[in-house]
């Protein structure tokens, strides 16, 4: 485990001459290494790639050029996006291994190297950024490290593992209905999906075109501006990427809340008795440090709340399903068990049943804007529970479905964040989404950071991390030794 | 009309999919919810004379 | 029209000096309309009062030195699925519920009326802009002018043989797969469909929303510029509206076409067993006009075209099902014959199906655009023969036959119907002229520079002996 834990600390380490980028890349290493058989954060390492870049960063600083953004910072790559190292697996039997090869560097991760981030290797992710893990597939199990019974939450698991334990102190994740901010909330690390078509999203393997996202995944909210601020922008090489300007993220991270209206939804009917009791506690204790900070705060209720998760489900399964159904039909069970079953219940949705999705996702959109009107930020637990044990998932029809929060969102388009806030009673972490107006992940970030900077919950290390004897867990003694 | 099940797999058939034998009791349960999240979508009545962005279907 | 003026840019120039006014123009249309209508079918409702009370005051604020430009007075047809303040919306339906858009005016409708235009009435549409005319429905039966077996096309199928036989100026239809230029190419005068986004389409009962759009229908192509720079343009009551700056469309059109860069797409738009060869001398003779213009013009490969327009098809009937879906349920046999069928089409394709054609959309789209980087323009025949005769229609022969006009409704792309002379049997021929996005100005360009050396978009169809009878 570095002494750094996040890439902001690490970047005054790096400018301070307090570490070099190598003595940094060379922690992530062994930390990735040693930790690797036990929490499953890799597919592949790239060691001595990352040595290099590591080493070409220590040029950087020693010359005394202007550092990039993530100059000299270990990251890891969720194995569904495309880098010049190697293949790109999808965690999958079925994907055509020279398809990653043949397309070099995706945008996003050429933006990185470009910014002098150093890539230590492909993570782990559910078959195709969906479903669970099936244990008769030939792929590591991600496990969570605050309890390696317990699952990771999907799909960019191994980015999320590997952020709490150290192995690097950021990645990339991707979200098509929660799968950054899940494994966010469930490794109790920080993951914002920016605004649809925020972020171009080619040389990633699609779930559902209209709904996919990539973006960053670290400690703090402060590091996802960081990393943000390298990957946002437009590219015309997606379809569905937004030529809309990109505002400076850091300067907006002022810690001032003052005056910001905050509505809260707990979310709490939707869930009924499958809730923990711990998430509405922790949620309100949240809020009222927010309040604290200058917000004011109302209650809410989001509009067309299970209709717009189905909308999402409806719409990613079918995009889905175009996408897989040529190897459905000849490689049905070379696919996970969990992503045959569910894309493939794609078939029971006529095309009209697809238009509907979209139209209700409109619908949604109009009534989420006019939320907008009278708050700025939406803030909701990321998930209703902490994460299931391996052995309580079962399918992805389980029940537990309904106790997570995300999807509402891919179906309308919003920035949303989560952030950690706390443990369940079983110590298990939990988190906080904050969502905000298309295009102003600024404000999101900034009530992340704020709220960050009168907590510890994101610097919380795991037990299996072993930087600290105990996890600090306690809400009264973090907020006590606030910065 | 038929039951689920030999509904679920007419739609197979159309599609040119063969589950696994372990895998019929997960789809059929999967088929049944998907009709009830269609019917929900259904249920918006706001949705009547909504289009969605083009964003949404393809952009040109 | 007029007996003496044929185009709206005649008409406004006659106007301005005196040889004529509004009144008269539109008096002369509605004693026509009433001649011919009831053998034409070309309105479903005549607004004659309004229309002369909108004349007169065009003629007024003339003569008092308000001049709005060249639509100001002109008598115009409204495809009846575009909302008019005058009367109702039908959709050519009993389906659709009367108090839709009343006593409204669409966008569109809303500019052309500040600029001053005269609404004949509402021109007679397919059913919901889809389907074949069901006599059985109350609805007027369209026939094409040029020999009233045949079909006059759809579905803004009044307005087409409204400008054709006289009965407007120029008019509004709707294209989602080829509903503006499907009519101007049988009926024989010139329709634009313009690029996806360039003219609000609320207040126009959906067909296929990713799709649809509403376009100028008028003689000449000088005239369709003249309509669409009142027509395009923002606005925030369409999701799909595009901000995108609306030039002088008219004032673009120089006649100068030295290096323009003709694509002619094949083996489908060209080399298609079901394409009629006398389709295809005329276009590739019009193309030879326009290289002895000065531009340049060679084939190219484009493959999917085949594809492509399923693709269109299945997007279509999708989205249209979405929005039909609870009438389907509850008033079937309110639709009619050829209507709920075609409609139902979308129960039967499944969501990935959806999903895919919008891959495969998104996909075509960026094929195409890669053409354009080589192109100005391409040139297809507008339909692959002129047209049918009414009689030998069906539900299921158009799913048979190509079509060359939907492939610029998946791409969103400008593409305008240009007459190119008459088939042995005296049926009007027709090319597209189909443009990058936005480019409107190009194609109108390139159809009215052609029409100026040519006159097939001033032809008159025979109906003389319809006058007769009458």
């Amino acid at each position: 485990m570095n002494e750094y834990l996040t890439i902001s600390d690490a970047l005054d380490g790096l400018r301070e001459n307090e570490i070099t980028a190598t003595e940094l890349v060379e922690k992530a290493i062994e930390t990735g290494k040693s930790l690797d058989d036990e929490l499953g954060i890799y597919i592949a390492r790239y060691d001595e790639h990352a040595r290099e870049a590591a080493a070409a960063a220590d040029a950087v600083y020693a010359a005394g050029d202007e550092p990039g953004l993530l100059q000299g910072i270990p990251l890891g790559i969720k194995d569904i996006i495309t880098t010049v190292e190697g293949e790109t697996t999808a965690q999958s039997l079925v994907l055509d291994r020279s398809w990653g090869p043949a397309i070099g560097d995706a945008v996003v991760v050429q933006r990185m190297r470009d910014a002098g981030g150093v890539i230590t290797g492909k993570t782990t992710t559910m078959e195709y950024a969906i479903g669970v893990p099936d244990w008769t597939k030939p792929f590591p199990i991600p496990r969570n490290p605050w309890n390696t019974e317990h699952w990771t939450g999907g799909s960019s698991s191994g980015t999320g593992n590997g952020v709490a334990a150290g192995a690097f102190l950021g990645g990339l994740g991707t979200d098509t209905g929660g799968s950054i901010r899940i494994p966010a909330a469930y490794c109790g690390i920080s993951g914002i999906k920016a605004t649809f078509g925020r972020v171009p999203k080619s040389g990633c393997v699609p779930l559902g075109y209209s709904l996919d996202h990539i973006g960053p995944m670290a400690r703090s909210a402060r590091d996802c501006a960081i990393m943000l601020q390298v990957l946002a922008g437009y590219d015309p090489s997606d379809a569905c990427a937004v030529d809309a300007p990109v505002p400076d993220y850091l300067s907006g991270l002022t810690g001032d809340l003052t005056g910001l209206r905050v509505g809260v939804d707990t979310l709490a009917q939707h869930v009924g008795d499958d809730g923990d009791p711990a998430t509405v506690a922790a949620l309100q204790a949240a809020v009222s440090v927010l309040s604290e900070l200058g917000a004011t705060v109302t209650e809410l209720a989001l509009p067309y709340y299970a209709e717009l998760n189905v909308a999402t489900r409806v719409t990613s399964r079918s995009e889905a399903f175009a996408y897989h159904v040529p190897d459905f039909r000849s490689r049905w069970g070379d696919y996970f068990q969990s992503t045959r079953t569910g894309v493939g219940s794609a078939v029971a949705f006529t095309g009209a049943d697809f238009v509907q999705a979209q139209r209700v996702r409109r619908v949604g959109q109009k009534a989420v804007a006019a939320l907008f009107a009278d708050v700025d930020v939406i803030v909701t637990p990321t998930a209703s529970i902490g994460a299931l044990s391996l052995e309580e998932l079962g399918d992805l029809g389980g029940g537990w479905f309904r106790s997570m929060h995300t999807s509402y969102w891919n179906a309308v388009g919003n920035p949303a964040l989560s952030v950690p806030m706390g443990f369940t009673a079983a110590a298990l972490p939990l988190g906080m989404q904050i969502v905000t107006r298309p295009f102003d992940e600024a404000t999101g970030l900034k009530v992340g950071e704020a709220y960050q900077r009168a907590t510890r919950w994101h610097l919380a290390v795991p037990p299996l991390a072993g930087r600290y004897d105990v996890a600090v867990r306690d809400q009264g003694d973090l907020t006590d030794t606030a910065a | 009309m038929t039951g689920d099940d030999q509904k679920l797999d007419v739609v197979l058939e159309i599609c040119g999919i063969s589950p696994l034998p372990q895998d019929k009791e997960i789809m059929l349960k999967n088929f049944v919810t998907a009709r009830e999240q269609a019917a929900l979508l259904w249920g918006v009545a706001e949705a009547r004379y909504e289009e969605p962005g083009l964003i949404f279907s393809a952009k040109l | 029209m007029s007996e003496k003026y044929l185009t709206i840019a005649d008409a406004a120039v006659a106007m301005r000096d005196g040889t004529t006014t509004s009144v008269a123009i539109t008096q002369e249309i509605l004693d026509r309309t009433a001649t011919l209508n009831p053998a034409l079918g070309a309105y479903v409702e005549v607004t004659a009062d309004a229309a002369l009370e909108q004349a007169a005051a065009a003629d007024a604020a003339l003569a008092d030195g308000i001049d709005h430009g060249p639509l100001q007075g002109i008598p115009l047809a409204i495809k009846d699925i575009i909302a008019m303040r005058e009367a109702p919306t039908t959709a050519n339906s009993r389906v659709l519920d009367p108090e839709w858009g009343k006593g409204t005016d669409a966008p569109v409708v809303a500019r052309l009326r500040a600029a001053g235009a005269v609404f004949v009435g509402k021109a007679t549409t397919s059913e919901f802009a889809l389907g074949l005319p069901d006599p059985d429905k109350g609805f007027p039966i369209p026939h094409n002018p040029w020999n009233v077996a045949h079909t006059p096309a759809g579905s803004s199928s009044g307005t087409g043989v409204a400008v054709s036989a006289g009965l407007a100026l120029g008019g509004l239809g709707t294209d989602t797969g080829g509903s503006v230029r499907g009519p101007a190419s049988v009926n024989g005068h010139t329709g634009l469909k313009v690029t996806f986004g360039r003219v609000p389409k609320s207040g126009v009962v959906p067909l296929g929303f990713s799709l649809d759009s509403i376009g100028p229908m008028a003689r000449s192509a000088y005239d369709c510029a003249l309509l669409l720079e009142v027509m395009a343009g923002y606005d925030a009551s369409d999701p799909n509206a595009a901000d995108v700056p609306v030039p002088k469309y008219s004032e673009l059109l120089s006649g100068d076409i030295a290096g323009l860069e003709i694509g002619l797409p094949i083996p489908y738009f060209f080399e298609h067993e079901k394409l009629d060869p006398e389709m295809k001398e005329a276009v590739l003779g019009a193309v030879k006009q326009l290289v002895d213009l000065g531009a340049r013009s060679e084939e190219f490969e484009l493959p999917y075209a085949n594809e492509a327009k399923d693709a269109n098809h299945i997007i279509m009937v999708a989205e249209a099902y979405a929005y039909h879906r609870n009438d389907l349920v509850n008033r079937w046999t309110d639709y009619g014959y050829a209507t709920r069928p075609t409609l139902a089409r979308g129960a039967f394709y499944t969501a990935g199906d959806v999903a895919q054609a919008q891959r495969f959309r998104m996909m075509w789209s960026r094929l195409v655009a890669r053409a354009f980087e080589k192109y100005d323009v391409m040139i297809t025949p507008s339909a692959p023969a002129p047209a049918e005769k009414a009689s030998e229609m069906t539900v299921s022969r158009r799913l048979l036959t190509p079509n060359y006009t939907g492939h610029w409704n998946l791409t969103g792309l400008p593409a305008v119907a240009v007459p190119v002379g008459f088939s042995t049997a005296g049926l009007p021929l027709s090319m597209q002229v189909i443009g990058k996005p936005f480019a409107e100005a190009t194609v109108l360009k390139v159809a009215d520079a052609l029409q100026r050396i040519t006159d097939w978009h001033l032809a008159v169809p025979p109906v003389e002996a319809l006058v007769a009878a009458a």
